[in-house]
């Protein structure tokens, strides 16, 4: 319950569910994923045939960066022209699934994948990058090492939502992933603060290998100079910073650091909104137990005297 | 921001909730209204009610003793440790979790397991940002509006979602109507009969208003017919009784006939309609069923409970009947008119057809009546007509889906900004959806 899952839960049990073997059937349905994501899964030649499509809002920043590339890598031989009003589409014929169970498995999980594996690409490329720069630092010391060695690759920028984008940036012997989060809630800013502390404490308190986390509110220095980065200076939007360093970036794990990393946000927020409700249950309980207070202090019933108009008094029973 | 994102579409019922997205013929998730928390079940119940009495001397300014006392102490993440849906019943079924069902009755019980249930539904199974989509909840009729404002200070201030609705959920059954080939008009007008695994309730709505007053409740629903069918099976000493049997054959034999003396006669000329149903059961080993009557029988609990019960003796037909007399006499027509069923115990075939043969019997019956009273004078003619259609098993989330696709649904809603200004009393009323002036 932590963690959320990377793939998305419909599609997964939609796919799994056809390719069982059951009787084939139509299927129309839009889903929605995080970040504004849109799918797809319909049927539109043959019962058999089905279609999953993708809208993603920063479908053009991740071409740049080789989402084709990723893409066609993970999903070859299903590629096909995306449907008009999406980005990009895959066919999967019923008739033609692999034999065995496990490489269904595999071809579903993967499907479902299709937003992960989008997004992977200025991942992946800043992870190439960093081998080359690694590469090529090992060549020089540190002092005479060239001017663009040494500054890093350029800032990749994704812009995944209306308001916030993350920046990817490779040097020799880091990769540097920025998030710029807005609040539009002043009490989620606050949660989201404490949460990001935590953050930032957990590699003073426990966990000597997590990556380094910065925040702040202001751009920090690697994103001078970049397009599009406003300085508001209002505290409005704040910049998450991982700094993920050589133990990270080995091919091994790259993979799985992707995977975290992308969902950095939706796991934030979700975070944010469970501890809400965690402090909403006890504030009810809270509520309950000073309304238990409350009756216990209600004294017992008393003898009032009370008057008619006319002046005359009478006693009340008890 | 939010500004094609489809509307978030969520009708949580007492045992099952539908979830998905509106624009799609069938809900995305459909499983239990379960949560699955840590500790045993009932335990840490509602809101402070099911706190311990022990003699702890509750110092308020230390928590309350029970099992916040602990809770509050903890710096890690105990309160995530849950599960709901299907994987609450698994979890449930090993040790250490106990099993809730944060809603009785349609309405909700118990907040804070709502609370997260809701969390979980919109993070991990929909997986989409609350802030960025409307949302369109369901309610029971007659839910109280204290409810509605505990709904929506959850939707607005732990999710802060962009938009809310609360429709009741017979109004979206009518709108489900709209898609079967007999409804012309798209009026919300109509008597909705809901029948799902607890209890039948029969509603009359009146332009998109329930008419709270005439409410009737049945006390017969689809577990009664499965506890009708295997009583049945005990009887005969068939090999394999167990409840999911009995499930299984009335999910899948079961039907509603004409009239059951001829039903019994038919069955004897003709063997053929005798079936067998072959059981696994857990062991591996095949069992086979004989099904016989029940599967006519079953569902004859709606039109003569006499039957199975002993207390409840009022038939379907009857009670629908009584419902639309005891309505407004202007909007009586109407309500005979569209008669409409929704919810899985009305799936029987022929079920609509016997309903309606039945009602317009006793509305024919009573002008009859009236017209020899009358003397001479000549009654124009009562139509009953019962709509089947094929949404009928998830028919609120399937109305609330049409409605909430319809670009005029956020204009209906209640944003946070509105929210912010005048507070949980806002949500007591919302403009009508899809009713006259609308779509």
């Amino acid at each position: 319950m932590l963690l959320l899952d990377y793939q998305n839960v419909l599609i997964q049990s939609v796919l799994t569910e056809r390719f069982s073997g059951a009787p084939p059937v139509s299927i129309d349905q839009t889903v929605s994923d995080f970040d504004g994501v849109t799918f797809h899964i319909s049927t539109p030649e043959a019962k058999t045939k089905i279609m999953v499509s993708i809208q993603i809002r920063c479908f053009q920043d991740l071409l740049r960066y080789g989402a084709e590339e990723v893409l066609n890598r993970e999903y070859g031989p299903y590629v096909v022209p995306p449907e008009p009003g999406f980005d990009f589409s895959i066919v999967v014929d019923l008739e033609n699934l692999p034999a065995e169970k496990e490489a269904r498995d595999e071809l579903v999980k993967n499907i479902s994948l299709l937003k992960r594996n989008a997004m992977a690409a200025p991942f992946e490329q800043a992870y190439q990058e960093y081998y080359h720069l690694k590469a090529e630092a090992a060549k020089f010391t540190s002092e005479e090492a060239p001017q663009d060695v040494r500054e890093g690759g350029e800032v990749k920028v994704i812009h995944y939502r209306e308001e916030e984008a993350i920046y990817v940036k490779a040097s020799h012997d880091s990769v540097t992933v920025i998030f710029s989060t807005i609040f539009r809630e002043e009490t989620d800013r606050v949660f989201g603060k404490v949460f990001i502390q935590e953050f930032v404490d957990a590699r003073r308190r426990a966990i000597q290998n997590a990556p380094q986390v910065l925040f702040r509110n202001d751009p920090p220095l690697e994103l001078q100079g970049v397009p599009g980065v406003k300085n508001t200076g209002t505290g409005g939007i704040g910049y998450v910073t991982f700094v993920l360093y050589p133990r990270h970036l080995t091919p091994q794990r790259m993979p799985d650091v992707i995977s975290h990393i992308q969902t950095f946000r939706d796991y934030f927020h979700y975070h944010i909104k469970a501890s809400k409700a965690y402090i909403h249950t006890r504030m009810r309980r809270r509520t309950a137990d000073f309304l238990q207070v409350l009756r216990r202090a209600r004294p017992d019933s008393e003898e009032k005297e009370r008057k008619t108009a006319s002046g005359r008094t009478f006693k009340v029973g008890s | 921001m939010a500004n094609q994102t489809p509307a978030v579409v969520m009708d949580n019922g007492t045992g099952f909730s539908k979830l998905g997205f509106a624009g799609n013929d069938s809900p995305s998730f459909v499983f239990p209204t379960a949560i699955a928390t840590k500790g045993p079940a009932g335990g840490s119940g509602g809101s402070g009610s099911g706190r311990p009495a022990v003699a702890n001397k509750p110092s308020f300014l230390t928590g309350g003793a029970g099992p916040t006392g602990h809770l509050s102490a903890k710096r890690g993440t105990e309160d995530l440790d849950f599960f709901i849906g299907d994987e609450a019943i698994n979890a449930a079924s090993g040790p250490g979790y106990g099993l809730h069902y944060p809603i009785r009755h349609g309405q909700i019980e118990n907040w804070d397991h709502m609370e997260r249930f809701w969390s979980n539904s919109i993070f991990k199974y929909l997986r989409v940002e609350p802030e960025d989509h409307y949302f369109l909840l369901t309610e029971p009729p007659l839910n109280p509006p204290e409810n509605r404002e505990n709904t929506a200070e959850i939707f607005f201030e732990s999710f802060n979602c962009a938009g809310l609705y609360i429709a009741v959920q017979a109004v979206l059954a009518l709108a489900a109507s709209w898609t079967s080939s007999k409804v012309t008009d798209r009026s919300l007008t109509g008597t909705v009969i809901d029948s799902g695994d607890g209890v039948t309730h029969v509603i009359p709505v009146a332009e998109g208003y329930v008419i709270g007053s005439s409410i009737k409740s049945i006390p017969i629903a689809g577990r009664d017919i499965t506890y009708f069918v295997q009583s049945l099976l005990r009887d005969r000493g068939e090999p394999d009784s167990s409840l999911k049997t009995a499930q299984e054959i009335k999910e899948e034999y079961c039907y509603v006939c004409p009239d059951i003396v001829n039903e019994f006669a038919k069955y004897d000329r003709d063997r053929s309609r005798f079936l067998k149903h072959v059981m696994t059961q857990p062991g591996g080993r095949q069992v086979t069923v004989d099904v016989g009557y029940e599967r006519f029988l079953a569902p004859e609990i709606f039109f003569n409970p006499e039957i199975y019960s002993s207390d409840f003796l009022t038939p379907l037909p009857v009670v629908v009947d009584g419902v639309i007399q005891s309505s407004p006499i202007d909007v009586r027509r109407g309500l005979y008119k569209n008669i409409v069923l929704s919810g899985g115990s009305t799936l029987y075939k022929d079920f609509g057809r016997r309903l309606q043969r039945d009602i317009k019997q006793l509305v024919d019956a009573r002008i009859r009546q009236s017209e020899l009273r009358s003397g001479g004078a000549k009654s124009g003619g009562l139509e009953v007509q019962v709509i089947t259609h094929k949404r009928q098993r998830h028919g609120p989330w399937f109305g609330g889906s049409l409605l909430g696709q319809t670009p005029e649904f956020r204009s209906y809603c209640h944003t946070k900004a509105e929210y912010q200004e005048y507070g949980p009393g806002i949500v007591r009323r919302f403009a009508l959806l899809g009713g006259p002036g609308g779509s």
